[in-house]
């Protein structure tokens, strides 16, 4: 456990004092660097509540959850907050970006929150990122004026700022069109081959699950299956599971 | 700095709502820095209208008509009393203005013209003629020089009580400030009261006193009736008790509107705060995902308080000295009015009270962003 970039044990979360509602029970799992990992299962599953804990975003009613062996619950709120700056990088559903800021500035947007100042190399490593991302020459653009698929590229690129050692995707793609799909898979693919960033992708999309390295499937609050993906890249159906007999446990 | 940066641009997003709410505040100031400069000003213009040419402090024998000594002893304790401004010992000779067709009672107010101005400043209030007051001169006001035509240079018969007549040149006409002064007031040298009346050199109608600060009198007046056995210390505060409670009645008057002018400053920009806490619960929401501190996201609300108290509080300032400025202009060309004099003090006080109850106002908004959930923000989208 000691080497695990996350490690989830008896991890559960319940909701309400006088009706508690159990969302999560007994999640155990470790994480290596590096990993590319789809966290899959129907609405109501507890996808967005293992998230929330995994991104310090919330508190485990049972269990314990280490992050580069620091145990969450040991924490207070602010140095979960520090903790989430540096350690982690978020992209959601929908963009989230700060429309009063220019995309430049919403990506150095966790950076700034760190503290750090703003150098030659910090904005070298901006132009970087936008470059990645395919943004050159709209850094000084309003967040506002880009396209849907421009915006949660910058989303991504805000994620990548601070270079995390993990980043959280929330159905990344839910308010893309294919093509845009396409393109910011490969970006995380991209990215987690070229930078060693760790990446759990939270989605329905059983294309995006099929092309992931592991999949973890959550029902009911439970985690039921943790597989890895010997043929990742090639498409999956998980409700039939055509790929059975190439999933190794 | 980040939150700063943020404020302003939280600010800047919603411009027309900030610069109303800077109006808001502006106006507030304003106001005060009007109304509290006028109020000072106006009592300070009535006080020195009421009591600014006449004594603070006078002490005469509990008699009247009977002299009071001028000691050795009184001289000292009231040249060494703190706040003493002036000292003019006088004597008052009561007597009847007679021409062709009338006689009129006149009180002839002695002493040395030098000392004289330092109370009733005779050489300020000249309408006409140069007042000197050497033997056989004497200065009149300008009712009784009006309703008898006397201009200085003419020669005015009067007679004492015991009879005698004298014949005195006017060489000044003054205006002391009220009708009934002008009309019965006059001004001679020092022996001819001291003639008629028979006093000894040391002996005075009156020994009149002005201080730097005419509301210290009470306190000075009580400590010298301690120290001057039968003689009558009268305090122009006592006399003039109706001023006084107008006086006081408008600066509670005046405080009353300050006072409700900050609250309803302070009302504005809470609500307006609070409104851009609502607008931007999303933003807070995803700074605080990234990792920004609640202390942190609750300090943009602070700085933005800072930054609208201190741009309305020093336009506020800046349109108070516009309306000071005008109003002194508009009353000067009319004839009717005063000046009005910036009060240092008082504008500091505004600005202090304003940039500091636009920082309470922060507190709501702040308390409300430290309990804000950044996954309510993200699951809604």
């Amino acid at each position: 456990m000691a080497d695990a970039l996350v490690a989830a044990l008896g991890l559960g979360k319940v909701y309400g004092a006088d009706i508690p509602t159990r969302a999560l029970g007994d999640v155990t799992f470790e994480i290596a660097a590096g990993e590319f990992i789809a966290i899959v299962g129907r609405s109501g599953s507890g996808k967005s509540t293992l998230l929330n804990l995994l991104g310090l975003l919330d508190t485990p009613s049972e269990g314990t959850l280490h992050l580069r062996g620091i145990e969450s619950n040991s924490l207070d709120k602010r140095g979960r907050a520090k903790l989430r700056n540096e350690l982690l990088g978020f992209v959601f559903q929908y963009h989230h970006l700060l429309p009063e800021f220019s995309v430049r500035e919403n990506i150095l947007m966790p950076y700034l929150i760190s503290g750090g100042p703003v150098d030659a190399a910090i904005g070298a490593r901006v132009d970087e990122t936008l470059k990645v991302l395919g943004l050159e020459g709209l850094g000084d653009k309003n967040a506002n004026d880009l396209s849907g698929g421009q915006k949660q590229r910058v989303a991504i690129g805000r994620a990548l700022m601070n270079r995390p050692a993990i980043v959280l995707a929330d159905e990344p793609t839910g308010n893309l069109d294919t093509e845009n799909t396409e393109a910011v898979y490969a970006l995380f693919r991209t990215i987690n081959e070229e930078w060693g960033t760790t990446f759990l992708i939270v989605t329905h999309d059983q294309d995006i699950a099929s092309m992931t390295d592991r999949i973890l499937e959550l029902r009911d609050g439970k985690l039921v299956q943790d597989i890895r993906n010997a043929y990742a890249g090639q498409p999956v159906d998980l409700e039939r599971s055509p790929l059975a007999g190439a999933i190794t446990r | 700095m980040l939150p700063l940066k943020i404020a302003w641009r939280f600010l800047r997003s919603s411009l027309a709502q900030t610069l109303l709410i800077i109006a808001g505040i502006a106006v507030g100031i304003a106001v005060q820095v009007f109304i509290g400069s006028l109020i000072t000003s106006l009592q300070g213009s009535l006080v020195q209208k009421t009591i600014g040419s006449s004594p603070h402090i006078t002490l005469a024998d509990p008699t009247e008509g009977q002299p009071v000594v001028y000691s050795p002893f009184m001289r000292k304790v009231l040249a060494g009393t703190k706040g003493v401004s002036a000292i003019v010992p006088v004597r008052s000779l009561n007597v009847l203005y007679s021409n062709n067709t009338d006689r009129v009672p006149l009180t002839l107010v002695g002493g040395e013209a030098g000392q004289l101005n330092l109370i009733y400043r005779l050489s300020q209030r000249t309408v006409e003629g140069n007042p000197t007051l050497k033997q056989g001169e004497i200065v009149i006001g300008t009712d009784l020089a009006k309703k008898y035509l006397l201009i200085p240079g003419d020669k005015m018969q009067v007679n004492s009580g015991s009879g005698t007549q004298v014949s005195l040149l006017i060489t000044g006409i003054v205006d002391l400030g009220s009708s009934a002064a002008n009309l019965r007031t006059a001004f001679v040298g020092p022996d001819l009261p001291r003639a008629q009346l028979g006093f000894r050199a040391d002996q005075y109608s009156a020994i009149q006193v002005q201080l730097s600060d005419p509301f210290g009198s009470t306190a000075i007046a009580t400590a010298w009736r301690g120290q001057f056995g039968g003689v009558k210390v009268s305090d122009w505060q006592v006399d003039n008790k109706d001023l006084l409670q107008a006086l006081s009645s408008q600066s509670l008057s005046s405080y009353m509107i300050q006072v409700f002018v900050l609250v309803a400053v302070a009302l504005g920009i809470a609500s307006t705060l609070a409104i851009s806490a609502v607008q931007k619960t999303k933003q807070i929401g995803i700074l605080k995902a990234l990792g920004m501190a609640d202390g942190d996201t609750g300090s943009i609300f602070v700085w933005q308080s800072v930054i609208m108290g201190v741009v309305g509080t020093t336009l506020g300032v800046l349109v108070g000295f516009g309306l000071i400025a005008g109003f002194t202009f508009g009353t000067a060309k009319s004839g009717a009015g005063f000046p009005i004099t910036p009060q240092p003090g008082f504008i500091a006080i505004s600005i202090t009270v304003g940039i500091l109850v636009a920082l309470l106002s922060a507190i709501i908004p702040t308390r409300n962003t430290a309990r804000l959930d950044p996954i309510e923000v993200i699951q809604n989208g």
